[in-house]
């Protein structure tokens, strides 16, 4: 019993030394591989900050790059290359018009000829130097001949004094202001006859009150109405030329009034010139509807006023302006001086039926037209009214009663399509009357004026 | 009525002296790890400056000293394309030649101008381990081993790499005998260990320091001690080699842009107070080894003894050391691209 008990006591020691080292084995073991775990662990924690900080490394890289580096971007705005502050910066535009024009009802369609007209076709180079110096040069190739529409450069000093030296638009009309590519109508109305179109000289402009007012003031060597400067000045007095435009609740949010925008702009000065005051007044499809006699000069003051203004509410946008402009003319150069004032006024809508907000700026399509997407595109009706009067006074001495209209009235219906951004197709139906001395007689070559003009003027129009 | 007029007179002198008093705006372009430095030191040198132009009738100029601070080589390339540094303060001498040799914005004997070859301050290469030296990294020599991962600036771009690069090759050089291919396979070997290269010594620190990758920095001395002081003792410490490199800052006026800008007497001024027992002070302050003996002495302490060699008795000066080492197809473009 006792060899027994004895026997079975070696058995448990043994077995317990057995153990007691196996599990010091073991414990090694486990120590030995914890250590190549954490090791493992030390070396991926280290890798992987490595690449983070790779990756930081390229990233700080990139933006010190950026910062001195040049940008060029193509948008829809044009090619604009600047340097990495902006500082410097030229930007190449675009604009080209091609449109057809029908006429019904002219006599059988013999009267004024239906036609394309490639309208305009501009490259526009702009740029900027030193943060504040700029310069825009717009020659025009569609016409009959090249010509140069705009060539200007700018100072800035501050938002509130910018001024303007060169050959630009001259700051009266206010739909003449805005660009070709954005007006409601693929022409302007009736009313932009009266206004002075480019002109060279000083303009100085800015925005005051946080941008609630824009003024613009300057010195031209004034035009006749409608009419741009040829480079070239035919007397030694100048047009004093101001505006002023005001948003006074363009920061109130929600409010219906908040893009309402009115002002008056206007223009003084006198005139001497070996010419007539004008080249003529034209109609929607750009025929002429009145114009002085061949021996008319001007001579002495003239003056235009218009008062103006825009509103905008989401889709929905308004213009109008009304223009007089009086000028002194002679039948000739000898003859009685004879002061004329011709009136004109419009009122123009239009209406985006997408959805998209109506803009001064141009409407910006939310989707572009996609055919494999379905996307349309944006599409904006649009109305319009206008009138212009020409004084009694210029018949029949300073211009021929029966060659000329006294009084044009035209109602104007549209379809606008923006296909993207930079791309318009547009449907325009113009029905304009005349109003003449009953007593005039019909001369060759005017018979269009005696019955409405009826036209149909579609442009295809690509502008960045 | 006397004391009217004597009044109005104080205060007339007292604005007129304030109208006269010019406000002059230097740039120091400089290299990355002596933002310290020259924050104390730009202090100290405006107080100066309004003092000595101080007259009885003037309140002295006030200057302000604007820094920027980069890898040294790529600040030298700024200057070149334009940036209007007044001074530069770089790393190394061949950094401000640059500016002579592709732009001419200084003369070719700029080192010439101030004393001790325009360095008034010197510093060296030491290692910056952590806490308890993890992988007993005690020479160059530790730094081949495999396993071993060494945090340095890239040489094209910052000076403070390039004094790395040549204290090391100048430990090899030794240990070898000048055997070259085998000083190229040491060197070779050490930037193997290297797994990310910043483009300036700030960089590299904060690689080490904040982003904790790598098991040893090799960093200006100034350098170490500041991460020692601002991180903790606790973490890191330094460990100094058996051979280092002298290291030579140098400073020069930007000789075009003074003259441009009208600030050549101030800009002058500027660097020559470096000299000074201020500067000098000041520079030890911020672990730069100073140039004047007395306060050289005074901080002997803080500056391990160690065997330094030069750039001009090791590599027969920069212009030499450069072409042959850092331009492009240089030896450290053949052993890194390997």
């Amino acid at each position: 019993m006792t060899s027994l008990l004895r026997s079975h006591a070696r058995s448990v020691l043994a077995l317990a030394v057995l153990t007691t080292g196996l599990t010091v084995v073991r414990a090694d073991q486990r120590d030995e591989e914890l250590q190549t775990l954490r090791d493992q662990i030390r070396q991926l924690d280290q890798k992987l900050k490595v690449i983070e900080r790779k990756q930081e490394l390229k990233d700080e890289d990139a933006s010190a790059t950026a910062k001195t580096t040049p940008k060029i971007a193509l948008t829809d705005k044009g090619f604009i290359f600047s340097s990495a502050d902006g500082a410097n910066a030229v930007k190449i535009r675009g604009l080209a018009q091609l449109d057809s024009r029908l006429f019904f009802g002219d006599d059988g369609g013999t009267l004024v000829n239906n036609s394309f007209v490639l309208r305009r076709a501009r490259i526009v180079s702009e740029g900027t130097f030193a943060k504040n110096y700029s310069f825009q040069i717009v020659p025009e190739f569609g016409g009959n001949s090249v010509s140069l529409v705009d060539a200007n450069f700018g100072v800035t000093i501050n938002k509130a004094f910018q001024f303007k030296f060169g050959r630009q638009k001259s700051p009266v009309g206010l739909e003449l202001l805005q660009s070709d590519s954005w007006t409601f109508f693929n022409e302007r109305s009736l009313v932009t006859n009266l206004v002075p179109n480019r002109d060279t000289g000083i303009l100085v402009t800015g925005d005051l009150a946080g941008g609630a007012i824009n003024y613009a003031a300057g010195v031209f060597g004034g035009v006749a109405d409608g009419a741009s400067t040829t480079n070239s000045d035919f007397d030694n007095e100048k047009d004093l030329v101001a505006r002023i435009f005001a948003s006074p609740f363009k920061n109130s949010a929600g409010s219906l009034v908040q893009g309402l925008s009115f002002g008056v702009s206007g223009s003084l000065g006198r005139e001497k010139t070996a010419t007539g005051r004008t080249g003529g007044y034209k109609t929607d499809g750009q025929q002429t509807l009145f114009s002085y006699l061949s021996t008319v000069v001007a001579d002495g003051q003239s003056w235009r006023v218009s008062p103006q203004f825009d509103y905008r509410n989401g889709s929905f946008g308004v213009i109008g302006e009304y223009v007089v402009s009086t000028v002194n003319v002679r039948p000739s150069a000898t003859a009685a001086k004879i002061e004329l004032q011709n009136k004109a006024w419009q009122l123009a809508a239009g209406y985006v039926l997408t959805g998209e907000d109506s803009s001064y700026a141009g409407v910006v399509p939310k989707t572009n037209f996609d055919w494999s997407a379905g996307t349309w595109g944006a599409f904006e009706v649009a109305a319009r009214y206008a009138t212009l009067e020409v004084d009694d006074a210029a018949f029949p001495l300073l211009a021929s009663p029966s060659a000329s209209a006294e009084k044009a009235s035209t109602v104007g219906l549209g379809l606008n399509w923006y296909l993207s951004k930079a791309v318009r197709l547009t449907f325009d139906y113009y029905q304009t009357k005349f109003g003449f001395n009953s007593a005039a007689p019909i001369i060759s070559g005017t018979q269009f004026l005696r019955q409405d003009e009826k036209a149909f003027i579609t442009r295809f129009q690509l502008s960045f | 009525m006397k004391s009217k007029i004597l009044s109005l007179s104080f205060f007339a002198l007292v604005f007129t002296g304030a109208v006269f008093a010019k406000d002059i705006e230097l740039l120091n372009v400089s290299y990355d790890p002596t933002r310290e430095l020259y924050q104390e030191y730009n202090i100290a040198f405006a107080k100066y400056w309004k003092e000595k132009t101080k007259t009885s009738t003037a309140a002295g100029d006030n200057v302000t000293v604007k820094q920027s601070h980069g890898g040294s080589g790529k600040q030298a390339r700024s200057v070149i394309d334009g940036l209007s540094a007044d001074v530069v303060t770089l790393a190394l001498a061949a950094d401000v030649d640059a500016l002579y040799d592709n732009a001419k914005l200084l003369p070719q004997d700029w080192q010439k101008r101030l004393p001790e070859n325009s360095a008034p301050y010197t510093s060296t290469i030491v290692f910056l381990v952590r806490k308890g030296n993890p992988k007993g990294i005690k020479d160059w020599d530790d730094l081949i081993k495999s396993g071993v991962s060494v945090i340095t600036p890239n040489p094209k771009t910052s000076g403070g790499a390039r004094w790395n690069y040549l204290a090391a090759w100048g430990f090899a050089a030794k240990k070898f005998n000048g055997d070259e291919a085998k000083v190229k396979d040491f060197v070779s070997a050490l930037y193997k260990n290297v797994p990310v290269l910043d483009s300036g010594a700030r960089g590299s620190t904060t690689t080490f320091v904040q982003r904790g990758i790598g098991d040893v920095l090799l960093a200006w001395e100034n350098e170490a001690f500041l991460s020692l002081k601002e991180f903790g003792a606790d973490k890191f410490e330094i460990v100094v080699p058996s051979l280092s490199i002298l290291a030579e800052p140098t400073v020069s006026v930007v000789d075009k842009v003074v003259k441009k800008k009208g600030t050549e007497a101030v800009a002058k001024a500027y660097l020559e107070y470096l000299y000074s027992d201020e500067g000098q002070e000041i520079a030890g302050r911020n672990f730069y080894r100073p140039r004047n003996a007395a306060i050289a002495a005074k901080y002997a302490g803080t500056f391990p003894q160690l065997e330094l060699i030069t750039i001009d008795q090791a590599f027969g000066g920069w212009t030499k050391a450069q072409k042959t080492h850092f331009a492009d197809g240089g030896v450290f473009d053949q052993i890194y691209a390997k």
